[in-house]
């Protein structure tokens, strides 16, 4: 069915000219394709020649690099079906392999990122994302909820949030604070900003919990520690740490931020500061084996993204605009992993399966199971949102549970104390 | 309630305050849960008259203490007068919630709270004060906390507190630097924006300041607490505040209040090292004037006793400064355009904060994505991955010749791009 063979000069016959069907016509309405003919026939066609093409640079065969990437390109688009929108963001990424020019893409996504980024576009697309798809406020009910057990009965707390959704957890902890019990313990919040995090965004972000926390009635302070660098080097000392203060760690998508090297370190300098907890949130993917193994790694990246994507189609409407801001932010994690050195392309973005976290975390940390309560509470937030997502617990050497969807892993939550 | 010094009072054991059935029957010894049930059982015995009577009367008035000694109502002047009140009272604050809801997972110790719950549970609907309607709890708070409608809320009710002074402070500061940098700045931008102040409008408070903050960060491991900046604003801030209070809306055209301020931001800017950042970034659209209003009577007291910065700056020159600022990034100047277009949408349709359904935020949407676009092709031009996109798009026909004329679709090919990288293995 596939007579795809490098130096063929005209499209494989694959590709016949069959009418998009019925879905794809919006989408054709938007797309930058010329030729509706050239929308494949069989379905996942996207996957099997990124894979080719991958494999292809693996070994360097560079007329059917050539090739592939032509073909990728012909029918790739960013407004188009699941297909190609996958073929438009991992092409860039192959491209910028197959020339080595990861590291410059890399720079110039950041900026336009940057400019772009403003408080309010960021809380727009994060709280839609929030309000169509579990994928983040699940690490969040289920860390809050570890982090009120861990602390009760403690007047001054103290949380470290290295976390890439923007306090959107904090509210909900904020309110649980205030009633609870008649006690209310005061909150001390420190941010560690990555290089992507803009300083006003961040500095509007603290004005906004901070009079949230007013109107809840918790004595709340806020401060940002900006890390210059590489989240590496974070050291206890810039964390503004004060006595008599109980300390919890909140890593939601932080710990793959950190360099592959540098992470069982990381987690060493996190024990010491002798917190009553931590929890961890990650995405279920093995990205970590870029350079090495790069047809795995790819593989790997591809089967996770588009998951991603799909969940995201399901999740909002089909015009959704931030959607389209979620998965252009997905171009530059993909570009990270797949065209970048382990030390270019701004914030690392290899990310670990949770059995891989745990092997880490263990050195250090043993794990804190979520009490009933908390389990309860994340079915509860599951049952809000639409069919397809569920609880699965950890098993074996992992600790912790997963989110899933349609029975995928595709997040994990853990808790751990020193 | 009114004490009734003649009442009796009752403290029962948690144990029987729980018991179900407390009213037994002294002929056969059954239990029940009510009186009544109880004296419809007791007919049922066919007593002679007299027996029917109840055995005991009551003639005092019982009132119910709880037996939890930490507890309020546990001494008797706080007793409650009503048994299944105490026991609800009890279950309630001192019991094991044994009744879970199912939705949210709420847990209630008193069955019929439990129901109660249950039946309005995912039926309320929650309204922030922006407009916009929530059917889930989670979703609203988180919301809210962000919102801007929160903003302006929490600033005027609590004006009087010690942190909401400061806070006061830091938006007042962004108040004039507007003022400030609109006066200024206004003929680079789209009349889009006009000035809050001279329509009168309380609702709009674009953001010129903007365009000028937005190339400062810190560069190095800053532990920039907001206390910090706060405190060394707070020390110039009250002479500004109180001239500004005089007459809010003639800083723009008194230019001796211009001075002031002017020389506040500046000598405040230029004396201090990148470690202080102004905090006078985003500042919240519904940030109003009512905010300064509720305040004055703090500052009234205050400016006395602090003396005017110094600043040996004219006014004429640190406007021409501004200007100049203003002028030469002309990048941020979009971004800060942009940023003032959705400022103003989301300020005019209060009521429809949902973006998605309203016309004008979708087009604004589509403006950011545009220009989004426009940035990216400006700034990639010498980048082989945009090379692709505009090569994409002059092609008008597909090329399905030998790999010779691949190099139409990568614009130039790849060789001429990355010589050095390329050559090794194509």
């Amino acid at each position: 069915m596939n007579p795809l063979t490098p130096h063929l000069p005209k499209p494989p016959s694959f590709i016949s000219s069959s009418k998009l069907s019925h879905d794809q016509s919006y989408h054709h309405h938007m797309s930058t394709n010329s030729d509706p003919s050239d929308t494949g026939a069989t379905e996942k066609w996207a996957a099997k020649l990124l894979q080719e093409c991958a494999e292809a640079i693996s070994v360097k065969d560079s007329s059917k690099i050539h090739h592939l990437l032509w073909m990728l390109n012909e029918l790739a688009s960013p407004y188009g079906d699941h297909d190609q929108k996958l073929a438009f963001y991992f092409l860039q990424a192959l491209f910028c392999k197959a020339t080595e020019s990861g590291e410059r893409c890399c720079k110039n996504l950041a900026s336009i990122v940057e400019r772009s980024h403003s408080f309010e576009s960021a809380r727009k697309v994060i709280l839609k994302f929030q309000e169509v798809s579990p994928w983040t406020t699940f690490g969040h009910v289920a860390s809050n909820g570890a982090i009120l057990e861990a602390m009760e009965g403690e007047t001054n707390l103290h949380i470290i949030d290295i976390s890439n959704t923007y306090c959107t957890q904090w509210p909900a902890f904020l309110e649980a604070l205030a009633t609870r019990n008649d006690d209310t313990p005061s909150l001390r919040l420190t941010v560690v900003a990555t290089v992507g995090m803009g300083g006003s965004v961040m500095r509007e972000i603290g004005h906004r919990m901070e009079k949230f926390a007013r109107l809840m009635g918790v004595p709340f302070e806020f401060q940002v520690v900006r890390v210059a660098t590489r989240l590496g080097e974070l050291k206890e000392e810039d964390l503004g740490l004060q006595e008599d203060e109980a300390v919890a760690v909140n890593c939601v998508g932080a710990l793959r931020r950190v360099g592959v090297e540098e992470r069982n370190d990381f987690l060493h300098m996190l024990c010491s500061i002798q917190p009553k907890v931590v929890t961890v949130v990650e995405e279920e993917v093995d990205l970590t084996s870029s350079r090495s193994e790069f047809v795995k790694c790819f593989k790997e990246c591809l089967r996770f993204y588009g998951v991603f994507f799909e969940m995201l189609e399901e999740s909002f409407a089909p015009s959704s605009n931030e959607r389209l801001v979620l998965e252009r932010e997905c171009s530059r994690s993909i570009l990270s992993v797949l065209a970048c050195d382990e030390n270019g392309g701004g914030d690392c973005e290899r990310r670990e399966k949770g059995s891989q976290w745990c092997a880490r975390l263990m050195e250090g940390f043993s794990p804190m199971s979520f009490s009933d309560d908390a389990i309860d509470d994340v079915k509860a937030l599951l049952k809000r949102y639409r069919p397809g997502w569920s609880l699965r617990p950890a098993e074996g050497d992992a600790s912790g549970f997963y989110l899933t969807w349609k029975d995928e892993p595709v997040v994990w939550a853990s808790a751990w104390k020193p | 309630m009114p004490i009734d010094p003649e009442a009796e009072v009752v403290a029962l054991s948690p144990k029987s305050l729980l018991a179900t059935n407390r009213f037994v029957c002294e002929i056969c010894g059954k239990g029940f849960q009510r009186d009544q049930n109880l004296q419809l059982h007791r007919r049922g015995h066919n007593l002679p008259w007299k027996l029917r009577q109840r055995s005991t009367k009551e003639p005092r008035k019982r009132v119910y203490v709880c037996p939890e000694k930490t507890c309020i109502h546990h001494h008797p002047s706080r007793a409650l007068g009503d048994l299944t009140g105490i026991k609800k009272h009890f279950c309630r604050k001192h019991g094991e919630k044994k009744w879970k809801c199912e939705k949210c997972s709420k847990r209630y110790a008193v069955q019929s709270d439990w129901k109660a719950h249950s039946k309005v549970c995912g039926t309320r609907e929650y309204r922030c004060d922006c407009g916009t309607l929530f059917s889930r709890r989670d979703s609203f708070v988180t919301h809210r906390a962000f919102c801007d409608a929160l903003a302006e809320e929490t600033a005027r009710v609590s004006a009087v507190s010690n942190i909401d002074r400061l806070t006061s402070i830091n938006n007042v500061n962004h108040h004039f630097t507007d003022d400030l940098m609109r006066s200024n700045m206004v003929q680079h931008f789209p009349a889009i924006f006009k000035p809050a102040m001279a329509d009168g409008q309380a609702g709009e408070h674009p953001l010129p300041g903007l365009s000028l903050w937005m190339g400062q960060r810190p560069q190095n491991y800053q532990t920039l607490s907001t206390d910090s900046s706060l405190s060394s604003m707070h020390q110039m801030g009250p002479v500004s505040i109180s001239t500004l209070y005089k007459d809010p809306f003639a800083s723009c055209s008194n230019a001796q209040n211009l001075d002031s301020q002017l020389s506040w931001i500046y000598s405040n800017k230029l004396a201090s090292s990148s470690s202080v950042e102004l905090t006078s970034t985003l500042i919240p659209t519904s940030l109003k004037e009512a905010n300064l209003m509720s305040v004055p009577s703090l500052y009234g007291t205050q400016h006395h006793q602090q003396s005017m910065p110094a600043s040996d700056k004219s006014a004429t020159a640190l406007l021409q400064k501004a200007a100049q600022i203003g002028a030469t990034s002309s990048g941020p100047s979009l971004f800060g355009s942009l940023e003032m277009k959705c400022h103003n949408t989301q300020v005019q349709d209060g009521g429809k904060y949902d973006g998605l359904l309203n016309p004008n935020h979708q087009s604004i949407a589509a403006t950011m994505e545009n220009s989004l676009e426009n940035i990216a092709s400006d700034i990639t031009v010498s980048n082989p991955y945009s090379d692709m996109y505009s090569s994409r798009h002059q092609m008008a026909q597909k090329n399905g010749t030998a790999g010779g004329e691949t190099r139409d679709f990568l614009g130039v090919g790849i060789q001429t791009l990355c010589p050095s990288s390329v050559n090794g293995w194509i």
